[in-house]
């Protein structure tokens, strides 16, 4: 009996059969998804050749990466809110605050990354926890908790700088973004974060306890999970993330300004989105995400340096998302079968 | 639904809840009562607040916020988020500055421009989140990028000629009486009225609430979630088009701050997010609201470093109290 998927859900796993075959086929859904967007990647800098010869080698492909580690530490904390059914809008401002404050602090001394890193991680993770009791205790929606508290806090950034961040930059933040004869610290900090954060959401009890959540609020408190400790924990990892990328942007940019994480916001969210995590939650891998950041550094990289009209180039980089998600559909292999059975069916 | 418990006498009759009751768990309710305040505040604190120039200047100022709201509420009753209205308003507002004739039919002529526009960008969404499944707020958010790229081909700076008709005529008083942007809003919201009680209106309801069960019920949401995304897109259009008239020029990104502002309209008008609750009346009178309250922390001598502590603490609080009273209003219910 033919059963037509209701409109409503997502067909999860559509088993008509036919197992898949060969060796894509067979891999993670995530784990496909975070490699077709590098493989994007490849071949955005590989045809990027054509621009000229600074372009497409190995040495841009680097630049591109190291780039990319700031979208990817924000899209890590991002991606464990949107698995457990919300959103964060307010990394922009934590980013910003937090670059703000290793200005400050830790500008100028090397030995104050010692005292400063952990105090700015641990307040913007207590302002994420903030978000996090709204949304959890009081029943705020996500949207409307971060909204408003990334909003808070631009004011209250906006306030005690007075509209001007003092401070200087900070030679040891600077160090990681050095290239060195082995290569630069960031790239091997990268690797090392993204393997750390994929173990923490697959293999520990927390990160297994967040999948639960998002999937199935009502059944994750029938079983006994903190449903409200996880949520809290979750959103503080988010603003702690968003912190972390301010600090690392001081080292790269050596200098900051109070929009800085603007333009982090939205790409956060379409980094993760495109990697294949759900936005109502309970599903997605933060290799997708990683690779979804480095896919949108990419392109805005690339499309930035096409010698046309900003307009043509903003078009560009929406269509290239566009197809992106259209692309990573998941009913796509159900579309591709149906469409080949269409002419099979009675009327 | 409100109704109270049956009695045991075999004549029981199911009546509605008393309007008290009904009227806490209304969040148009709440966004009144905030608007109230502020008016007081706004009164207190400036001299000619209540004469009919500074009203319709607030009126104004909040007509296209308003508009947009009331299209972003009818994609956020669906369960989706519509991230393209930034992209359509700048989109319209620089058609109708490069492209609006003068004079009334001029003027018509622009805001036909900008329906139609904003109609085509809400047909492809809607196309795309109903009938290929795919996430609302990924691919509102591609939209509204492919469309900030078309206006910035339109006009890449500040400019347009804008026709005096529009500048003057469409912020201005009917008679000295009636502010012009009052009258768009109220047929605007009539509009809604009747669209409501129509299928396609009960469906949106239906959808939003619980989608497999209005599927289930025979309600067409793949057409009701279309037509939804398109309406958005036509009040999206005629918000670019009454910002044109209020703002004189076209400029590329005049859309951008509304993306979230949007939102917090809604939220303040106590249309809930999760779907199936809420409506336009609220998101009109929550834009009101969020216009008013700058002109009211402008007035009070608020540092404008500060205005963005408060938007954001009176966005929680009307939406924590809006949950509360909501909740409270439902104790009776009974679940099935």
């Amino acid at each position: 009996m033919t059963q037509t998927p209701l409109t409503g859900g997502r067909p999860a796993d559509t088993r008509d059969g036919k197992t898949p075959t060969g060796f894509l086929g067979r891999l993670d859904r995530d784990l496909r998804t975070a490699i077709a967007l590098l493989a994007i990647s490849f071949v955005l800098i590989a045809a990027s050749r054509v621009l000229g010869p600074n372009f497409g080698s190995f040495a841009q492909m680097k630049a591109i990466l190291v780039i990319s580690s700031f979208l990817m530490v924000v899209a890590f904390g991002q991606q464990m809110v949107i698995l457990l059914g919300g959103l964060d809008l307010s990394v922009a401002s934590m980013m910003t605050l937090g670059g703000v404050l290793a200005f400050k602090w830790i500008g100028g001394s090397d030995s104050a990354v010692l005292w400063g890193v952990p105090a700015i991680l641990a307040i913007t993770a207590a302002l994420g926890a903030c978000s996090g009791i709204g949304v959890s205790l009081v029943k705020i929606p996500p949207f409307i908790m971060t909204l408003a508290m990334g909003v808070i806090l631009y004011g209250v950034t906006l306030g005690f700088t007075q509209g001007t961040p003092t401070g200087q930059p900070s030679a040891a933040l600077s160090a990681l973004f050095a290239r060195t004869a082995l290569g630069t610290p960031i790239l091997y900090l990268m690797v090392l974060g993204t393997a750390a954060g994929c173990f923490m959401q697959m293999r520990t009890s927390f990160g297994r306890k967040v999948y639960a959540l998002g999937t199935n609020p009502t059944a994750a408190y029938v079983a006994g999970l903190p449903v409200h400790r996880l949520a809290i924990a979750t959103y503080a990892m988010s603003g702690a993330s968003a912190g972390l990328a301010g600090i690392l942007m001081l080292g790269y940019v050596r200098g900051v300004t109070l929009t800085l994480g603007q333009s982090y916001l939205l790409p956060s969210v379409a980094a993760v989105v495109i990697g294949g995590t759900s936005i109502v939650g309970g599903r997605g891998n933060y290799l997708g995400a990683a690779a979804g950041a480095i896919l949108l550094t990419t392109l805005s990289t690339i499309v930035s340096s096409l010698g046309i009209a900003e307009g043509w180039r903003t078009i560009i980089y929406g269509a290239v998302i566009f197809v992106a998600l259209v692309l990573l559909r998941d009913d796509l292999a159900l579309l591709i079968r149906r469409s080949g059975f269409r002419s099979k069916k009675q009327p | 639904m409100n109704h109270s418990l049956p009695s045991a006498d075999s004549n029981a009759v199911l009546r509605p809840d008393p309007w008290y009751r009904r009227a806490l768990g209304d969040g148009t309710t709440i966004i009144v009562v905030i608007l109230a305040v502020l008016m007081v505040i706004f009164a207190a604190t400036q001299s000619d607040a209540l004469s009919a120039m500074v009203l319709t200047d607030i009126l104004n100022n909040s007509l296209p916020l308003a508009l947009a709201a009331a299209g972003g509420t009818l994609v956020v009753l669906t369960r989706g988020f519509d991230l393209s209205v930034a992209g359509v308003v700048s989109l319209t507002n620089v058609l109708v500055a490069v492209h609006g004739g003068s004079g009334p039919w001029g003027a018509l002529e622009g805001a036909a421009i900008a329906m139609a526009a904003g109609a085509l960008v809400g047909a492809i969404n809607g196309y795309l989140v109903a009938y290929w499944n795919l996430q609302s707020i990924a691919l509102t958010l591609a939209t509204m990028i492919v469309c900030s790229g078309v206006t910035l081909l339109i006009l890449d700076a500040p400019g347009g000629d804008v026709s005096d008709f529009m500048t003057y005529a469409m912020t201005d008083r009917i008679g000295h009486l009636v502010p012009v942007a009052l009258v768009i809003a109220g047929v605007a919201y009539a509009i809604w009225r009747v669209l409501r009680r129509t299928d396609w209106g009960v469906g949106l309801y239906a959808t939003g609430a619980d989608e497999t069960a209005a599927v289930l019920a025979g309600v067409k949401v793949k057409r009701v979630k279309l037509i939804a995304y398109m309406l958005a897109g036509v009040c999206y259009g005629l918000a670019g088009f009454m910002l044109t008239a209020l703002t004189s020029t076209g400029t590329p990104n005049a859309g951008e701050p509304y993306l979230l502002l949007v939102f917090a309209a809604i939220a303040l008008g106590g249309t809930s997010f999760s779907g199936g609750r809420g409506g336009v009346a609220g998101s009109l009178l929550g834009a009101l609201t969020l216009t008013l309250l700058q002109k009211v922390l402008f007035s009070t001598g608020v540092s404008s470093f500060y205005t963005g502590i408060f938007q954001g603490v009176v966005m929680i609080a009307a939406v924590v109290v809006a949950v509360f009273f909501a909740r409270v209003s439902t104790r009776g219910e009974i679940h099935a």
